[in-house]
């Protein structure tokens, strides 16, 4: 019946456009409340982009969407910021988020497909815990992860930051119920008959059909750790290892004698978000959202 | 440490993978020194004039090299040296504010530098030194103060045709002369968050919140004195005389960039922050005495201001303390930090600074550093500060925060405050006794 | 939960029936998730319920004696479910979530059923306009929006001030709730219509087009036919939005500087923060998130029962 138990292709991925259907003529109630929810997330990140082009003065004495003259001035600035700080953040949030997921990513189909497709003693309860830490608040765990990590010599590394975001039960919980439904039991164990190693069975057989559930796994992935804030903030102490939250936040929360830099934390705010819209935009064709929700009873 | 070293080995390998520079960094560089060669030590400091005096110091110690790291403002930093003192990787060197230097040594973080120190303490006013000695023990070498002043939009004033307060009860005068020639507009503001700012206004008439007897600490935080503050403010915000709203918010900053904010009783260091908010005001703005509570009284305290204290962590005490002397009363140091609008807490930093010309919001005020030097010279003799300034800071904001929400009187806020403070130590095991 | 395989097979006899030896390749194939697993979250765990029982007291007397830690059993259990500030931040917090759950949710059924509609246009734009907000961070967002509320930098209350209204209070008051609620709303809207609407694309066209055959209009479909068949995506959605709701900290962390309103612990983890690094007392910080992660455990599982009776009931 319903997606559940079948995340594969019953209909066409999100993208191409529902031709199946008897096309009625667009009506105009719908269709403006669809674009009211479209004004409403887009004015803010347009308001980022406005701002950004505002010199310090402007930024507190123009009309609030009135573009400024200082966006030149203004990234000037932010590049030159602690002698190239900034680029140094966006070299480590793509360090943090994009080795993080890639492993994470690994990490959570191989889990993922052992859990679904072999059979052992342990495995419920291996399950059952990380569905646990799926319901986790990961930010209580931040604490006494840096404890975790000062006991390991490695606070204040890019490692403490790297290696919790591994880790991720969602991640796994997901490529299991991917791969329950992705790679049918006979094809496997053909490839067993045909006296494969379990591991090329994985690598050869399993992965290429795992690998719109991993496409996702990523995204979500990439997304957290490119937004986590808490973590590095705990984590880190120096500078020079800040990821963009991090980087961006440090801009605004200064001591006395030293004012929030707002107009480099917007026009810094706006340079960041725009890659990563445009990563999202084009992983969008490719990811299987349906997985999550299919997931359930998976 | 072999396993430390070895990390951040890989960890810098990533990282130029990436193509990224990897600068600075080494933080384990200071831990695995030792032998021959020459020193690192690792110094976390916030705020711009940081890095002109660490580079003067690199350039006259080949053999003791400094890495500076800015780990956040005094609230971040603080926050992040506790815990890395525990975690035992607490840099060699780090600034941290007068106000929450007692925190720091209960909390092991600060070593007693007192054999390294007696050939400074003589470059400081006794008043400032007091904020670094406590027991007889040393903990800190002095680098900026702020004694509190005024910072006032001269423009403005004379657009309106209004004095400059000198005493609080002129202030609650001119107050309302503002409101009355210009609606919109407001003598200052007052931000409820600000507990230094209150603490320095309660200590300037005579307050003293935290006092050590014997084995015993006493807490009176709302005594009369401090009592009397809030009712002064809590009468200008009944009357709409002064609005209550916090500071340096996009808010407060629109404001005073559309000239509605007259004034700001704060700091020395106030003509760097409005130059950070309105540099287009530069040349507007003047500096004076703040306010006192009774005519012809001129002693002030201060509201931030910092000293430079090495960690229980560091290996390398000595050239740690060094250090903190060095950048702190040569010259060189000094230079540099007057260049980056600090106020030095030394005297022959404070004597640099009237060959200086007037910082770039007050060009027009000739005599800006001879008024500063007049108000630093006259500070009230010793505040003292308690192990738990942290406690007391944030009970205070949100209390006086509630305070104005609420509309409920500023003095139970006080009676908030010293609750939890004194409840705080009690559960600590410190020996208290409310004043 | 240690590396080592659980050398004991549960009840479950039938599990080994392929094979009668244990097979080694799933233990190797999980070796690296649960290592990362044992050492991120198991031994933090651990740690954290170790140092919940234990306090940071003066030893040695005098005024500046050090702080050491000691054991002190339950006390800090104690002292988190009788203070008053992090009791009421859970009072909040249901305040907030009650506004932001249900309208995190609504909004996104409701783009996702008109993306799915036939009767809508500007689809493309729109799906990707509303997904946009995931892509920036809380912090950023708290950050924008922040500048969107206070009076005289706030849009809105440039136009109510221009009508003569006055500006618009977004910040104090009751108010305040839905405004810290709507960059939540705004933030989690897009991510969770693309699940509803890809749940959406699963149904069968037959059975909507039986449907409409019988003369069904194209809201009485949504209602009546979309809506039950993408239950399990809405129970999946509210689920993660309250386990959000829980773990709230950025945006009222981020905007508290900018108003008199937001007390530091406005919500529990702030209370957990301003404890564990502001006021330096890691113990008492570690008891109240044992309890929360315990509260957290509680909701999810007592949801997802009450979900799972309800939604397929019939078909598990």
């Amino acid at each position: 019946m319903s997606a559940v138990g079948t995340p594969v292709g019953t209909r066409p991925a999100i993208g191409a456009p529902a031709a199946r259907r008897p096309r009625q003529r667009a009506r105009v109630l719908p269709t403006a409340v669809l674009l009211v929810g479209a004004l409403y997330c887009l004015v803010p990140v347009a308001w980022v982009l406005v701002a950004s082009t505002k010199s310090r003065g402007e930024l507190f004495s123009t009309f609030t969407f009135a573009p400024g003259t200082g966006l030149l001035d203004n990234l000037g600035d932010l590049f030159a910021y602690g002698d190239g700080a900034f680029l140094l953040w966006c070299a480590n949030s793509l360090l943090y988020a994009g080795v993080g997921a890639v492993l994470s990513t690994l990490v959570s189909a191989m889990s993922g497909y052992a859990l679904a497709k072999f059979r052992f003693p342990g495995r419920d309860a291996i399950f059952y815990a990380v569905l646990g830490g799926v319901l986790l608040p990961g930010i209580t765990l931040a604490i006494p992860q840096y404890l975790l990590m000062s006991k390991l010599g490695l606070m204040g590394s890019h490692w403490s930051v790297l290696l919790p975001s591994i880790i991720s039960p969602f991640g796994i919980y997901l490529s299991r119920v991917y791969a329950a439904a992705a790679v049918p039991e006979e094809v496997v164990e053909a490839a067993r008959i045909d006296g494969a190693s379990e591991w090329r069975t994985f690598t050869a057989v399993a992965v290429p059909m795992l690998l719109p559930g991993m496409v996702t796994v990523f995204m979500l992935q990439f997304v957290g750790i490119w937004n986590n804030f808490l973590l590095p903030f705990v984590m880190l102490s120096d500078e020079h290892r800040y990821p963009l939250t991090v980087g961006l936040y440090s801009l605004l929360a200064k001591g006395s004698g030293e004012p929030a830099l707002y107009s480099l934390a917007i026009v810094g705010a706006a340079v960041s978000i725009l890659p990563l819209i445009a990563l999202l935009l084009f992983l969008q064709r490719f990811w299987r959202m349906d997985l999550i929700s299919g997931g359930l009873k998976g | 440490m072999r396993r430390r070293t070895l990390a951040t080995a890989a960890a810098a390998g990533l990282v130029l993978a990436l193509g990224a520079c990897s600068s600075g960094g080494g933080d384990s560089a200071g831990a695995d020194g030792g032998g021959d060669g020459p020193i690192t030590l690792e110094y976390w400091a916030w705020g711009t004039a940081q890095d002109g005096m660490v580079e003067a110091w690199n350039a006259a110690h080949p053999d003791v090299q400094v890495e500076k790291t800015d780990a956040g403002g005094s609230t971040d930093s603080s926050a992040k040296l506790l815990t890395a003192t525990r975690a035992e990787n607490a840099p060699d060197v780090a600034v941290v504010q007068y106000d929450t230097l007692p925190a720091m040594i209960v909390g092991g973080v600060a070593a007693d530098i007192g054999e390294h120190t007696a050939d400074v303490e003589g470059e400081f006013n006794p008043g400032v030194w007091s904020q670094v000695e406590f027991d007889g023990a040393v903990y800190g070498v002095p680098q900026d103060v702020g004694p509190q002043a005024m910072v006032y939009n001269q423009a403005r004033f004379a657009e309106l045709g209004i004095p400059v307060p000198t005493t609080w009860a002129e202030f609650a005068t001119v107050a309302e002369q503002v409101k009355q020639k210009d609606p919109a507009s407001t003598l200052a503001t007052f931000a409820p968050a600000e507990f230094g700012g209150f603490a320095a206004m309660a200590q300037q008439n005579g307050a003293q919140w935290w006092s050590v007897d014997g084995d015993a600490w006493t807490v009176s935080i709302d005594d009369e004195p401090s009592r009397q503050v809030a009712q002064y403010w809590q009468d200008l915000v009944d009357r709409d005389v002064i609005d209550a709203e916090p500071l340096l918010t996009p808010e407060w900053n629109a404001k005073l960039a559309a000239g509605k904010v007259l004034s700001w009783p704060s700091a020395l260091w106030a003509n760097g922050v409005i130059n950070g908010v309105v540099p287009e005001q530069a040349g507007q703005w003047a500096l004076a005495p703040i306010p006192a509570w009774q005519a012809g009284q001129s002693a002030v305290s201060f509201q931030g201001g910092s000293a430079v204290v090495v960690t229980t962590s560091s290996e390398h005490p000595e050239e740690a303390a060094e250090f903190a002397k060095w950048i702190n009363t040569s010259k060189e140091g000094s230079a540099a930090q007057i260049e980056a609008g600090q106020y030095p807490a030394s005297l022959v930093g404070q004597e640099l600074t009237l060959s200086s010309a007037p910082p770039v919001q007050s060009p027009q005020q000739a005599d800006y550093w001879q008024v500063a030097q007049r108000i630093a010279s006259s500070t009230v003799p010793e505040v003292s500060w308690g192990p738990n300034v942290n406690v007391a800071n944030s009970a205070f904001q949100d209390a006086f925060n509630a305070a104005v929400t609420d509309g409920t009187p500023f003095t139970e806020a006080l009676a908030t405050v010293q609750e939890a403070v004194v409840a705080d130590m009690e559960k600590s095991g410190f020996t208290v006794s409310a004043g | 939960m240690s590396t080592t395989a659980p050398a004991t097979a549960t009840a479950g006899a039938p599990a080994l029936r392929r094979r009668t030896r244990v097979p080694l390749a799933p233990y190797l194939f999980l070796t690296p998730g649960l290592v990362l697993f044992a050492l991120f979250l198991v031994v933090p765990i651990g740690y954290a319920v170790w140092l919940s029982l234990r306090g940071l007291r003066i030893s040695g007397g005098g005024p500046f004696g050090r702080r050491e830690e000691v054991f002190v059993g339950f006390e800090n259990y104690a002292a988190a479910l009788t203070s008053a500030d992090f009791l009421s931040g859970f009072g909040r917090l249901a305040v907030y979530g009650a506004i932001a759950v249900p309208l995190t949710l609504g909004l996104a059924l409701l783009f996702a059923l008109l993306l799915d509609a036939t009767t809508t246009a500007a689809k493309r734009f729109s799906r990707t306009a509303i997904f946009i907000p995931y892509a920036v961070p809380g912090v950023i967002a708290s950050l924008l929006w922040g500048f969107l509320y206070l009076p005289t930098t706030s849009p809105v209350s440039h136009v109510t001030e221009a009508l003569g209204w006055g500006s618009v209070p977004f910040l104090s008051g009751a108010a305040l709730f839905g405004s810290v609620a709507n960059i939540a709303i705004w933030g989690g809207v897009g991510f969770n219509m693309i699940i509803i609407y890809t749940s959406l694309r699963g149904i069968p066209s037959e059975v909507q087009e039986a449907a409409r055959i019988d003369g069904a209009s194209e809201t009485q479909v949504a209602l009546r036919i979309k809506v039950p068949l993408v239950a399990p995506a809405l129970v999946l959605t509210g689920l993660f939005s309250l386990i959000g709701t829980l773990q709230v900290y950025g945006e009222p962390t981020t905007l508290r500087p900018m108003t008199t309103s937001i007390t530091q612990t406005w919500v529990p983890l702030m209370t957990i923060y301003r404890d564990a690094f502001t006021r330096d007392d890691l113990p008492l910080a570690a008891a109240a998130s044992v309890l929360l992660a315990l509260g957290t455990l509680v909701v999810s599982v007592v949801l997802l029962r009450l979900a799972q009776r309800r939604a397929f009931g019939d078909a598990a």
